[in-house]
């Protein structure tokens, strides 16, 4: 068995069936080892980058683990956005690169790259096997290593005479897994009970410990007043009248608003991100905090904890649901005042009544959030649409939500909904995008057509920037610099090149049958959007002032002010 | 050019164990980096398997933001901090 054939003998054994990769020189046995294999679905996209974030997608929606497959040198490289993705939001990913031969690595050879010294930032860990012997433990330790603790991207590097080398197979026996121990809850609960305005504070974290019924059964069990980071929504349930939504930069008035005032956060699987919390001094400015994350080093690393916990967070929340079902905290008052501010803070947008009037973001969103089904995965780029989505999509389940969190990777949408849709083929899959994110990985078009993947594409069409724009107006002036994207190519056309049939519309009277006409199509379709230019999401923190700093369109600076230096 | 004010820089000691692997030291080194510090003095040496690695370290970051971040490498077995003392140091 050459070392090739020890990586797919790795497959087989954690039953990895499905990869995202990109043939070439050094990475080129693996690819010959693939012809006879008859388990290992092998999905090539159109770009590393794509395979990358297809891998991402993919991860994100099965909670398994995502793999992407490239060459050395460009190959790697390409990969290396979909890589820092993955890292920054916590994916549990797979990363195997060819390499140059043993002899020719420090010689500047054609495709060589260092790829181990360049991507250590990136990644969980890192390794470049130098023996075939060791391919089979190395593989078993990075698929282990992927997928435990806190998750994410571990990159296997291997010279390409190592993956032609013989090497004899080796017995793994199937790790034993062993009990983590709950903390104790005690001093936790002492401060729960403490507390007048208890808030419940949730990120990402949840999901990635595949724990969101334990979280959904506490949070309805507590009823405490909640908000969730990007990551977190869904946590809580559409239908949870505690839930008040995502909070910080482009976050509802009533989370900020409840985490300005609250008394104790109680932060579980988040890690106080510069987007949720705003300025820190300003942040929870009355409050204590308790911290429960399986990340010991995410505890204390911005703000100081009261109380944390480190831990298994599937028994730790078990066990504080028991505790608050026993003896149910008395916080009504609060409660209240909370719900009040969800019904007069919380995300809102008019449907335009006016059936010639032109499409708004957030009037769209609501309503494809009505007319999608309820297990609808969303894959969103990254920008003005995708904080539309988080504001105003009703998500019931974390992983129906696909989004870059961490990295802001524009881009990301279109091949995240491809993993997405290979991870699940019945579920519906929509890629909800901008025209700037759209246009940064448009080549995966032909792998949707490929392999005749249902999923839709949305492209809400500004014909700029927009989230670029929205700043530059609001905090510089509104002087604007190289936004403009009014030479977009006609997006339906480009579809139809794809042989994706498209659909444009421009009218709220458009809006539903455009909806409805694409999700009743049997195969992949694209939905294009034509929105306002100047729109802006709303509310805004400008980036480093206190979330009590919210604006609104009342901030809006007048636009004969706009000096146009693009 | 910035001109050059006198600033009270902490220092620190750490002491590293881990496995000597490829691109050990750049690993354990650009962790330093990117959180915030800076390496003053770097003493290495081989234990058949592993690498002793002595730091003293400046940085105006908790040291134990680091160590907790150091812990995290996937072959770095102990992190021991030794004592505190804030040396005088000149910072662009």
């Amino acid at each position: 068995m050459n070392g090739a054939e020890h990586i797919l003998d790795a497959f087989h054994r954690h039953q990895i069936d499905t990869v995202f990769g990109y043939p070439g020189g050094c990475i080129m046995p693996l690819y010959d080892a693939l012809v006879d294999d008859v388990t290992v679905a092998h999905v090539l996209c159109r770009h590393e980058q794509g395979c990358a974030l297809a891998a991402d997608g993919y991860a994100r929606a099965s909670g398994r683990l995502g793999v992407c497959i490239a060459t050395s040198g460009p190959g790697a490289t390409n990969l290396i956005t979909g890589v820092a993705n993955a890292h920054r939001d916590s994916v549990p990913m797979l990363v195997i690169t060819g390499q140059v031969p043993l002899g020719l690595i420090g010689t500047d050879a054609f495709q060589e790259t260092d790829v181990l010294g360049m991507t250590l930032g990136i990644v969980k860990h890192s390794y470049l096997v130098t023996d075939a012997r060791d391919i089979g433990a190395v593989m078993e330790e990075a698929i282990g290593l992927a997928g435990s603790g806190r998750p994410g991207p571990v990159w296997v590097d291997i010279p390409k005479d190592v993956l032609l080398q013989d090497a004899p197979a080796t017995l793994f026996p199937a790790d034993e897994e062993s009990a983590a121990e709950c903390p104790d809850l005690n001093p936790a609960m002492d401060l729960l009970r403490a507390a007048r305005k208890p808030l419940l504070y949730s990120g990402g974290g949840v999901g990635l410990a595949r724990c969101e019924d334990g979280f959904r059964q506490f949070a309805e069990c507590a009823a405490l007043p909640a908000v969730v980071t990007l990551k977190g929504i869904g946590n809580p349930g559409k239908h949870n009248p505690d839930n008040l939504g995502m909070l910080g930069m482009h976050g509802s008035r009533a989370a900020n608003r409840a985490v300005d005032a609250c008394d104790l956060l109680l932060v579980i699987g988040a890690r106080l991100d510069d987007r949720a919390t705003g300025n820190l001094k300003e942040f929870a400015p009355n409050a204590r905090m308790i911290h429960i994350d399986t990340d010991q080093a995410e505890i204390n690393k911005v703000r100081q904890a009261d109380v944390a916990l480190r831990g298994d967070l599937a028994g730790i929340l078990a066990e504080l649901t028991a505790a608050v079902r026993a003896h149910p905290l008395e916080i009504d008052d609060w409660r209240q005042q909370c719900r009040l501010w969800r019904t007069t803070g919380g995300f809102s947008a008019a449907d335009n009544e006016e059936p010639l009037a032109p499409i708004t973001g957030p009037a769209f969103v609501r309503q494809l959030s009505h007319i999608a089904p309820d297990d609808t995965m969303i894959a969103c780029d990254v920008g003005q649409h995708q904080m539309w989505v988080a504001q105003h999509y009703e998500f019931d389940h974390p992983r129906h939500h696909l989004t870059s969190g961490g990295l802001g990777t524009m881009g990301f949408g279109l091949p995240a909904a491809i993993g997405a849709q290979f991870a699940d083929r019945q579920s519906t899959v929509i890629n909800v995008t901008g025209d700037g994110s759209f246009m940064m990985n448009a080549q995966e078009l032909a792998t949707i057509r490929r392999y005749r993947l249902p999923l839709k594409i949305i492209v809400l069409d500004n014909q700029c920037l927009g989230m670029v724009r929205q700043q530059q107006e609001l905090f510089y002036n509104n002087r604007e610099s190289q936004i403009d994207l009014d030479d977009n190519p006609d997006f339906v056309a480009m579809a139809r090149a794809f042989d994706i049939p498209a659909l444009h519309i421009n009218r709220t009277d458009q809006i539903r049958r455009g909806i409805e006409t694409i999700l009743a199509y049997k195969g992949p379709m694209l939905l294009h959007v034509a929105i306002a230019r100047e729109e802006n999401v709303w509310p805004i923190v400008k980036p480093g002032a206190g979330n009590r700093e919210m604006l609104d369109e009342t901030h809006r600076p007048s636009t004969s002010n706009k000096e146009q230096i693009a | 050019m910035t001109p050059q004010t006198d600033t009270f820089m902490p220092s620190y000691t750490l002491n590293c164990r881990m496995a000597h692997e490829a691109a050990a030291l750049e690993r354990l080194c650009q962790v330093i980096r990117t959180r915030g510090f800076r390496i003053v003095r770097m003493a290495v040496e081989s234990a058949g398997e592993s690498l002793d690695i002595a730091l003293t370290l400046e940085g105006t970051r908790p040291i134990a933001m680091l160590q907790s971040q150091l812990e995290k490498l996937h072959t770095v077995a102990e992190v021991d901090s030794g004592q505190t003392s804030a040396i005088r140091s000149r910072s662009a």
